[in-house]
């Protein structure tokens, strides 16, 4: 017998009598499969707005890498440059120009001061890019070899009430404000983004006699290179040519990679974020294909008695299923494009680089696509059931399907195809594959779990209708383990939702909780750095005559790493047994003899017993360096401080809580080592709370010009600010999890609203009152609203746990408030929702619904 | 004739020609809650091509999984059915929706249309899968024997019970099928619509030579069908 179809399931799926059958088959449940839909555009926006963000960032991050860094190479050292290296600058380069910073006060006509960023500048940088000021085209006096020349930053004019023109002090001068600089040239200080720039010529420098009393500047070399140089071969060369310096250089890649690295850990985040929203749409999607299923079961029966084969039947919903999956891909892309442009034109001013509102093509396209195969993937797991239904059920629809082993067997390749595409997903927008494998396990383990407790909700609530006096909960709890019951799909949307936002807010509560904990504890809360050694006594009197502790009072001695136990640090990174970190590292060491409330004795002893004076010198090492340097007790350092090489045996191993900010080193020394070394001291102390430092900075900047303090509170304030918009941008995207979660709600609402109806109306007709009905439907919504989001919440405290524990190394913090709102908001609306189900079953009319049986 | 006597094949009621369908000694047995339980056992008889039969018997005589075995929309315990030559335990499920597809019709007591396709769709449905040319002309027509060449666009939830199963009528028809199964088919509706049905059906069995294999409770329709084969517990009482 020769069927008329195609007998193969890729020749049926192009088939056009298929298409048409299942185009007439959708015509009753279009609403219904759009709510489901709406699920996975939600998701897929999601995924195409976060990749098309990284790869905007990534393209114009690349495209604008040199004026990310405003030359082609960037030279930094902690001495000037000398002739010879300023003759070697010359030859490689087409341009050079060079610059000084160092963090100073500034004391305002109002007699406020404000930590300052000072950068003398000669007015050529940046090659690339724009500086914009105020006047237009005052960049050049710069140049001005005579008479001052001062740009502030705008903000700084707002805070202090001072315009164009009026004067203000740094150090011993009284200097005019030139102008406004409205876009900045690249930063290059260490307190870039805490310390408002200052720009001055030098002029304006030497006025204010501040260059010879500071032991913090840096000093920069800013490089044009010709077309045809390779930045890197330059800086190689320059390697080359001077061996012994303490050189720090940068290409436009470096600083690209180095900005990358930064943004990288945000991405990564918003990707976890966006591959929870796509799986959530697609169940969604497998959602929308298992009610279809269920409610053209008789439809699928009769057309196989009609001579339709399982396998046609299969590509009819198949067919469905793809339809659905792209038109949603094609809303959820378009969805995506824009909700890029927004993001960008938001975030405009925050952003490293200026982006293009619509993203890269190739990126839409292939992250849709992904999105598209795992809408499609999910949907396949429902749509395997079609296969299973025989002609029979047209008779009769008890049969019994198939066993449970070999529904999971069945299931098992669709599985994992979906958890491969997910991993490749995750990697994708993962900078290490341990971290692109984490995420799906993570989220199957979720998965899981969340499947598990729908298991036990189901078994309970058996149980508690059973041992339940009244009918009416009976009932309710009852509609959670009838036949074709939701309750696994509904705690598994809901609770994924809950667990996404929860985690969100958790994590965020974990960082306001460090910053809290920082300006609110016994620790100082102002730093004065830069004290020369014979100013710290007049420092320490005047913090004693304004009756502030001084807390700790330390000498800093910078050193860099030279070997470790006769190997040199740059072979050891060489070989990767030291991370690189360790030889750019400029380490601040100081001396002293007794440990903080901040540093725990792990081995050897403190202070160590007097040491032979031709023998190493005795250190205390702070634990994680040892780790990352792979040494212990007894092993030997050399250190070079400004040329001179020391060298030193580990005696003493500390551990540092680096989370109080208290003064605190990686290596500690005896007195009687340091003391002749060039360095400076650190004095800290602690303003009482609500207290400004205003005026003693003040007076610092008076008599200690040189000495910078530094307020935590006003960084702590600018990390605050940064973690709002930050946190803004994620709660946004988490809630697109809570959204595609409604529509799936929305959804199973919808398919149980049928069997609510009829139930309603048979009892109805059997005497029951609206406010009986109303009362069973809030029982099963309520309760299955509650759990849901319990164990959303639940899951989410036990993943928050793990998270500060090893990535926050503290103690969690459980702002239950605000996790009770989200659990309470979310079993509240699933209560909504039930109540609005019964309002519709509750007014139709039982006669219209009998006659239909 | 009683089959519970015999297993050998029953002597076909025409001796000229073979069986449309040859049902011998089938069995079926389902298990509920652990235990075995048999619905069918040891039926036999033949049918001649064009030939009516009704099947009556009580509620749970195996009257509906008799007719279901029959057309191979399930697969017995025991025995074979050979349905127009064909021996159904010898196709997969593929080939006997093609065998369905050429061979049967049915008309069920709940009509069983597609409720999202209209009327004229749910008749071009057996067309359209045999993938034949022209089936419009042919569906309306059809819709039009069974009076309602007016109601082609509307679905089945726009039309009245009687309708629904003209329109089942009308698809059962539509490709000229060898037999007809049908199940009850008056059992949803009242007496004064039910009437023109029955003529329907057996006027259409008689002028497409279609065979008829007829499920029912009701006895007069059973006499209509001129040969009875009655059920009970399981197995035929008989066959007159």
């Amino acid at each position: 017998m020769k069927p008329a179809l195609p007998t193969s399931l890729p020749r049926l799926l192009v088939h056009p009598w298929i298409w048409r059958m299942a185009w007439r088959d959708s015509r009753r449940e279009r609403q219904r499969l759009a709510v489901f839909a709406a699920s996975i555009v939600v998701g897929i926006a999601a995924l195409v707005s976060i990749h098309a963000l990284r790869a905007s960032l990534e393209r114009g991050i690349a495209l604008q890498a040199r004026e990310l860094l405003g030359s082609d190479l960037q030279i930094s050292a902690r001495l000037p440059f000398d002739e010879k290296a300023r003759a070697a600058f010359a030859a490689a380069s087409t341009a050079a120009d060079y610059e000084t910073n160092f963090t100073t006060m500034m004391t305002f006509p109002s007699g406020e001061a404000r930590l300052v960023q000072l950068r003398l500048l000669g007015g050529q940088f940046p090659f690339y890019g724009k500086i914009a000021t105020r006047p237009a085209d005052a960049w050049p006096a710069l140049r001005e070899q005579t008479s001052p020349v001062l740009f502030l930053e705008p903000a700084l004019l707002d805070q202090f009430g001072v315009a164009i023109g009026d004067s203000v002090r740094l150090g011993e001068a009284d200097l005019v404000i030139s102008g406004t600089v409205l876009q900045t040239a690249p930063r290059t200080g260490r307190f870039a983004g805490f310390a408002p720039d200052v720009y001055a010529n030098r002029a304006a420098l030497d006025a204010t006699g501040l260059l010879g009393r500071t032991s913090l500047a840096g000093y920069h070399a800013h490089l044009q290179l010709p077309d045809d140089a390779e930045p890197s071969r330059v800086a190689e060369r320059l390697n080359a040519l001077f061996p012994d310096v303490n050189w720090e250089i940068e290409t436009a890649d470096s600083r690209r990679d180095q900005i990358g690295e930064v943004l990288n850990r945000f991405e990564q985040f918003l990707s976890l974020i966006a591959l929870f929203s796509l799986v959530l749409g697609a169940i969604g999607v497998a959602s929308a294909m298992h009610s279809q299923i269920r409610r053209r079961r008789q439809s699928i029966a009769i057309l196989r008695c009609l001579g339709l084969s399982s396998r046609g039947a299969l590509a009819v919903y198949f067919v469905q299923a793809a339809v659905l999956g792209i038109l949603a891909t094609v809303a959820g892309a378009l969805l995506g494009v824009a909700l890029h442009a927004g993001i960008v034109a938001w975030f405009r001013e925050d952003l490293p680089v200026a982006l293009a509102l619509l993203p890269p093509a190739g990126v839409i396209l292939r992250t849709a696509s992904v999105g598209f195969l795992a809408c499609l993937g999910f949907a396949l797991l429902p749509l395997l059931q079609v296969r299973d239904i025989p002609p029979l059920a047209v008779l009769r629809d008890n049969f019994g399907g198939l066993g449970r082993l070999r529904l999971v067997l069945r299931a098992l390749p669709v599985g994992l195809f979906l958890f491969a595409l997910l991993t490749l997903l995750s990697i994708l927008g993962s900078t290490s594959l341990q971290r692109g494998l984490a995420f799906p396990l993570g989220l199957a383990g979720v998965f899981l779990l969340l499947l598990l407790a729908g298991q036990l909700l189901i078994i309970a609530a058996r149980r508690g209708a059973k041992a339940s006096p009244g009918y009416l909960t009976r009932q309710g709890l009852a509609n959670l383990f009838r036949p074709q019951n939701q309750t696994l799909l509904f705690v598994v949307s809901l609770g994924l939702g809950v667990c996404l936002l929860t985690l969100t807010v958790l994590a965020r509560a974990q960082v306001l909780r460090q910053i809290a904990v920082t300006e609110s504890g016994a620790g100082p809360n102002l730093y004065l750095v830069d004290v020369q050694p014979d100013q710290a006594d007049d420092v320490r009197a005047l913090l004693a005559e304004r009756q502030l502790p001084v807390m700790e009072s330390a000498p800093m001695v910078n050193m860099r790493l030279v070997s470790v136990n006769g190997t040199e640090v740059r072979q050891l990174r060489d070989e990767g047994r030291v991370p690189a970190w360790v030889l750019r590292r400029e380490f601040r060491s100081s001396y002293r003899t007794t440990l903080n409330e901040t540093e725990r004795e792990i081995a050897g002893q403190w202070p160590p017993a007097p040491w032979n004076p031709n023998a190493p010198i005795p250190l205390s090492l702070e634990t994680g360096m040892a780790e990352d340097l792979n040494v212990g007790l007894g092993d030997r350092l050399v250190v070079n401080i400004q040329g001179r090489t020391l060298e030193a045996e580990i005696v003493h191993l500390r551990e540092v809580d680096w989370s109080r900010l208290n003064l605190n080193f990686f290596m500690l020394f005896p007195p009687g080592v340091l003391e002749n070394a060039p360095g400076f001291h650190v004095i800290t102390t602690r303003l009482p709370q609500d207290t400004t430092s205003g005026r003693l900075q003040a007076a610092l900047a008076a008599k200690f010009p040189n000495v910078s303090a530094i307020d935590l509170s006003l960084i702590l304030e600018t990390v605050r600010e940064l973690l709002g918009r930050v946190g803004q941008a994620v709660q946004v995207l988490s809630a697109f999890t809570v959204v595609a979660g409604i529509f799936i709600m929305t959804g199973i609402f919808l398919n149980g609203r049928e069997q609510r109806t009829h139930d309603a109306v048979l009892l109805r007709t059997l005497g029951a009152s609206t406010r009986q009905l109303r009362t069973i439907l809030c029982v099963e919504f309520g309760v299955l609203g509650f759990l849901a989001a319990l164990t959303g919440s639940l899951l989410a405290l036990g993943a928050h746990v793990l998270i500060a524990r090893f990535a926050f190394s503290a103690d969690p913090v459980f702002p239950l408030v605000s996790v009770a709102v989200i659990l309470l908001g979310a079993a509240a609306l699933s209560l909504l929702m039930g109540g609005l189900l019964s309002r519709g079953v509750c007014h139709a009319p039982p006669l219209s619904i009998l006659r239909r049986e | 004739m009683n089959s519970q006597q015999t297993t050998e094949p029953a002597p076909a009621k025409s001796e000229m020609t073979a069986p449309i369908l040859a049902v011998r000694g089938l069995g079926k047995t389902y298990t509920a809650a652990g235990h075995p339980l048999t619905v069918l056992a040891d039926i036999t008889f033949d049918l001649a091509p064009g030939a009516p039969c009704a099947i009556v018997g009580p509620s749970g005589s195996g009257k509906t999984t008799l007719l279901g075995l029959c057309a191979g929309l399930d697969r017995p315990t025991t025995g074979q059915v050979v349905l127009d030559g064909q021996h159904l335990g010898d196709l997969d499920e593929d080939a006997l929706a093609a065998l369905r597809n050429a061979t049967t019709g049915f008309v069920f007591q709940s009509f069983q249309l597609l409720p999202s396709l209209t009327a004229l769709e749910n008749v071009l449905v057996p067309l359209e899968l045999r993938g034949v040319r022209g089936a419009q002309a042919t569906a309306l027509d059809n819709l039009a024997r069974v009076g309602l060449g007016d109601r082609t666009d509307h679905y089945p939830n726009q039309l009245s019970g009687g309708e629904q199963q003209r329109v089942a009528l009308a698809r059962a028809f539509v490709h000229r099928p060898k037999i007809l199964f049908a199940d009850e088919p008056t059992g949803n509706l009242d007496d004064e619509t039910s009437g023109p049905i029955v003529d329907m059906l057996f006027d259409l069995n008689a002028t497409a030579g279609t065979a008829l294999v007829l499920v029912t409770h009701d006895p007069e329709l059973a006499r209509r069908a001129g040969r009875v084969i009655t059920m009970r517990g399981g197995r035929i009482l008989s066959d007159a």
